[in-house]
């Protein structure tokens, strides 16, 4: 890389402003699915509470087997006789009021300790993936109309970003406004028991607004926290369940130019990490494949080149003329000078009579 | 940037993306919801968001036909990273998939798609047809004309 990539910094209308920041070097930072997936699944799992059944459900009962040659199952049946619980089976895990099985615990493993080092590559590598526009669309972002991904709006822009309807417009004005549409229209009721838990709907993730606390300070948080789908986060506490949801790369990330000028910064504070390198400097196989060191060392193809014509229908030259005149060019000549239509000159010749005798031989 | 290519972007996304649509049936097929996509299939191949050249061929505005084109060099700049040229809907067919097989293959921007756009322009077209309405069924016989005309 001879020269370090730039990024255009937009201002509160959408335009370029003519500025431009070095781009990060986190951003050259290798794209790591199985890494970014493996981290995220249990980080995914270190908000949990724990739940569990009553420790005492199914058990509340004072059962005995009936032992053999009474004709039934020898599960343990309720004792006593009066009501028609008694001689009902109980306990197993197949019975009407049983317990279930392997009733859930509260001592349950419930956490994951992912490593340090192990959490800040795929980070890093969900904040490279962010900048990778197809990776976006592969999320379901709708950026067709973002001017330039990593999108970088000046950081003054945000200071009318404390009210939610200026906090709205602006991102409509930089383009992020199909995709505020998109979280919108995707707010659907939750299948199942969570809607009683909490979590009544679901809907897709919007742009995560990534700000420097320092310099931009944290009032424009709660012009954003309102907007569906909209999330912030300050550059120096980046977390990986923003940057890569559900474990997938390509977050659509917003940067205030606060926060991108910030980020080397953040990565060199971080003591005895290195930023991950990548393996191949060039991940481009058609180029690796074309490039003069592979050419130079193939051997020559054998045989010599030919088109291979998959299954043809024979076409009647009689009726498609481009047939026709590939079998006789001729054929052209014939019809524009219509020489088909030509009568022949004077009366024809009689045919010879030693002709018609030899014919009848 | 040199992290990435089009070949890592497929291997990222080939098993999941927001495009795909899975299916159980016919063995699984899988297709695609691209827009620059000419086959509509999940294939490396017509995966248009993912490819640096990359086209699309998708109806316009009263019989048009619009061709979508990826620019190489603004990869990362959606919003003014495609080109489109619209054919409108008095050009003969044969024009038309004259002027796609020129805009692809004649120019060297992506041969190999030429035949599936040029397919997909013609299927446009055949859909944009107006319905011919079926004709009236003629009355066949004198027996039944004359019905016809008794009738009258």
């Amino acid at each position: 890389m001879a020269s370090r990539p730039t990024v255009t910094v937009l201002g509160a209308d959408g335009k370029a402003t003519g500025a431009t920041e070095v781009l990060p070097k986190v951003f050259s930072a290798p794209i790591r699915p199985d890494i970014v997936k493996h981290v995220h699944t249990g980080m995914a799992k270190n908000k949990r509470q724990p739940y569990s059944v009553s420790e005492k459900a199914g058990h509340q009962t004072s059962a005995e087997s009936w032992g053999t040659g009474r004709a039934v199952a020898r599960i343990p049946r309720v004792s006593g006789g009066g009501t028609h619980r008694a001689g009902q089976a109980a306990f197993g895990n197949m019975c009407r009021s049983g317990r279930m099985f392997a009733p859930t615990k509260i001592w349950r493993k419930w956490h994951v300790k992912v490593n340090q080092g192990q959490k800040r590559f795929a980070t890093a590598s969900a904040l490279a993936a962010s900048a990778v526009a197809p990776l976006l669309m592969a999320r379901g972002h709708q950026v067709s109309t973002v001017p330039e991904v990593p999108l970088v709006i000046e950081s003054s822009a945000f200071a009318v970003a404390s009210k939610t309807a200026s906090a709205v417009g602006l991102l409509k004005a930089v383009g992020a406004g199909p995709d505020l549409d998109k979280v919108r229209a995707s707010k659907k009721l939750r299948a199942g028991k969570g809607k009683l838990r909490g979590r009544r709907h679901r809907q897709r993730r919007g742009p995560l607004v990534v700000y420097s606390a320092t310099t931009d300070g944290k009032d424009l948080v709660q012009g954003f926290r309102n907007i569906p789908g909209v999330e912030t986060s300050p550059v120096d506490a980046l977390n990986l369940l923003q940057l890569a949801p559900g474990g997938h790369l390509g977050r659509f990330v917003i940067w205030t130019s606060a926060a991108i000028k910030e980020l080397d910064s953040v990565y060199e504070s971080k003591k005895g990490f290195f930023l991950p390198s990548n393996v191949v400097a060039n991940a481009d196989l058609t180029r690796l494949i074309n490039s003069s060191e592979i050419q130079s060392v193939l051997r020559a193809p054998k045989g010599e080149a030919k088109t291979k014509r998959g299954h043809v229908q024979k076409k009647n030259p009689l009726r498609n003329t481009q047939v026709l005149l590939r079998l006789n060019p001729y054929a052209a000549t014939f019809k524009k000078e219509k020489l088909g239509e030509i009568k022949a000159e004077g009366k024809p010749t009689r045919v010879p009579a030693d002709f018609l005798g030899q014919l009848k031989e | 940037m040199s992290n990435v290519s089009a070949d890592l972007i497929w291997e990222v996304v080939r098993s999941q993306n927001a495009f795909l649509v899975k299916r159980k049936n016919s063995g699984g097929v899988q297709f695609s919801r691209d827009p620059l996509n000419l086959t509509n299939l999940h294939s490396r191949k017509y995966a248009g968001f993912v490819n640096d050249k990359a086209v699309g061929v998708v109806a316009g505005e009263n019989g048009a036909i619009q061709v979508i084109s990826k620019k190489v060099s603004a990869a990362n700049k959606p919003a003014s990273g495609v080109t489109i040229s619209t054919i409108g809907a008095s050009k003969a067919n044969r024009k038309t998939y004259k002027s796609i097989a020129k805009q692809l293959a004649k120019s060297g921007y992506r041969a190999d798609l030429r035949q599936a756009a040029v397919a997909r322009a013609s299927a446009l077209r055949a859909s944009q047809r107006p319905v011919k309405p079926t004709p009236e069924p003629k009355l066949r016989g004198n027996a039944a004309k004359k019905a016809a005309e008794k009738s009258e």
